[in-house]
């Protein structure tokens, strides 16, 4: 059997990545100590955040498009289309509140933002890529303005006393409450 | 003691009995649990037809008839009926579009009792003016000289919003259009979509509700259409009372009405059924009067009932 060009080309790539692999393990195995392990997780954390990014960014695009084109009501069905895909999926519930905010269906908005940090709380973590601490901080004023006002004047509205119990749920998370 | 009264045979038939009848009475109550008292009916606006009707309240008529502690009848009701039955005393409570919310407030006295939540917005909704993507037309404006499709004339959000819509943009429905059409019959908000999919119309007058309940069915394609405009959000399906109901009994049905949840049942026909999958519905929204400020003002600018003059 000959080996041309090509086939050696290939069999030194392979040796290169088995020797990789063999000094990657004896670093691991040596116990390079909990500030390697630290750097390991960071590292990974970094990359799970990128690869999630990516993925949203992807995954919503079409969503994207249709609100800086101004079809909303596009948007919220193709919305729909996505959570029938990914029905854990948080970031379409932020989208869905970030739409309806615009729409200006105020207590729904605050309900979707609600369900939204109830799968995921990295949207009021000011670190992650993917934040919205602002928007929220802002949802939450408009919240406490306009519909605290209305059950201040209506105390025996039940409904109006769940909206407003989402917004202060939202206010809590802002303030560092977990679940 | 006990034992030995236990040991007469005549003490032991009368504990037995005793017992036997205790235990009847508890069966008893327990299936007797029929409201009493006279009955009640409930108007529900008749959308398809008196079967769909029927099946969709039945379970939510007995549901409220078990937590208000009153005998409930459902009946379903003609749209155009509507005004002339209530008026006459038929109903106790009525369920109804809310442009007829309106028109009974205004004409005979109806009080708010809550909304029907269901879909993105809500306890509202929006109407909105679509085309089929291929068919070139981009913008409100090109749908001057177009054949349009509108759903029922008294429905919210499948005509006044979109009527309303049109004077808004500068558009004369009845002059800038090549013609108008509403369909007969049942299903007419379905029919609008068809209608415009198979190329009869040009624009359809469509409820945002429906087309995302007609697109989470996949009978349409979110990207086979473009919206062209949409209303301002404007409340749903709504419950209403006569004036002179018991405010006791209006404040038992508005917190059943209010604290219904999705794994509510009642006991239709031997089947225990889930209330509000049954109505169609997501749950109820406690909404004030001048939420439908909005609506009054697009009746008004529309010349629609109750405001309509001729």
């Amino acid at each position: 059997m000959t080996l041309d060009r090509f086939d050696r080309f290939h069999g030194l790539l392979l040796l290169l990545v088995a020797g990789g692999l063999v000094l990657l393990l004896a670093v691991a195995e040596s116990g390079g100590g909990r500030s390697a392990a630290g750097v390991d997780k960071a590292m990974e954390q970094a990359l799970d955040y990128q690869a999630r990014v990516a993925f949203v960014q992807k995954l919503y695009g079409p969503v994207e498009d249709l609100r800086r084109d101004g079809q909303l009501q596009q948007a919220l069905l193709k919305l729909d289309e996505l959570e029938r895909r990914y029905p854990g999926e948080a970031h379409g519930y932020i989208l869905r509140g970030e739409i309806l905010g615009e729409m200006g269906v105020l207590a729904e908005a605050v309900a979707s933002y609600v369900a939204a940090l109830r799968l995921n709380g990295d949207y009021v973590d000011a670190r992650s890529p993917l934040s919205r601490q602002t928007e929220i901080r802002q949802l939450v004023d408009d919240g406490l303005r306009i519909l605290g006002g209305q059950a201040r004047s209506h105390p025996e509205n039940l409904s109006l006393a769940a909206a407003v119990k989402n917004v202060h749920y939202l206010q809590s998370r802002l303030a560092g409450g977990c679940e | 003691m006990l034992l030995n009264s236990f040991r007469s045979p005549f003490s032991a038939i009368r504990l037995s009995l005793l017992l036997a009848a205790v235990t009847a009475l508890f069966l008893l109550a327990g299936c007797d649990n029929e409201p009493q008292g006279p009955v009640l009916k409930i108007g529900y606006m008749n959308c398809n037809n008196e079967q769909e009707t029927m099946q969709r309240f039945a379970p939510l008529t007995r549901y409220l008839s078990e937590q208000a502690g009153v005998r409930f009848e459902a009946v379903p009701v003609d749209t155009q009926d509507f005004e002339g039955r209530f008026k006459a005393g038929e109903f106790a409570l009525t369920h109804t579009n809310s442009l007829l919310y309106i028109v009974l407030q205004h004409n005979a006295d109806l009080r708010l009792v809550a909304a029907d939540k269901r879909g993105h917005f809500g306890a509202r909704s929006a109407g909105t003016l679509i085309a089929r993507k291929d068919s070139g037309i981009k913008t409100l404006e090109d749908i001057r000289g177009k054949r349009l499709v509108f759903g029922p004339a008294m429905a919210p959000t499948g005509y006044l919003a979109q009527y309303d819509l049109m004077l808004n943009a500068g558009i004369d429905p009845e002059t800038d259009l090549a013609y108008y059409a509403i369909p007969s019959g049942s299903f007419k908000h379905e029919k609008v979509l068809y209608g415009l999919y198979f190329g009869a119309f040009d624009v359809a007058a469509a409820p945002a509700l429906d087309l995302e309940l007609m697109a989470a069915d996949g009978k349409i394609n979110v990207d086979d259409f473009v919206v062209l405009a949409q209303s301002p959000v404007i409340p749903y399906c709504t419950f209403g009372s006569s004036a002179d109901l018991d405010p006791a009994i209006l404040a038992k049905v508005r917190k059943a009405l209010l604290g219904l949840k999705p794994q509510d049942t009642v006991e239709i026909d031997g089947e225990r059924v889930k209330v509000l999958q049954s109505a169609w519905v997501e749950g109820f929204e406690e909404l004030l009067d001048s939420d439908y400020d909005i609506i009054r003002d697009m009746a008004r600018r529309t010349n629609m009932p109750p405001y309509q003059t001729f």
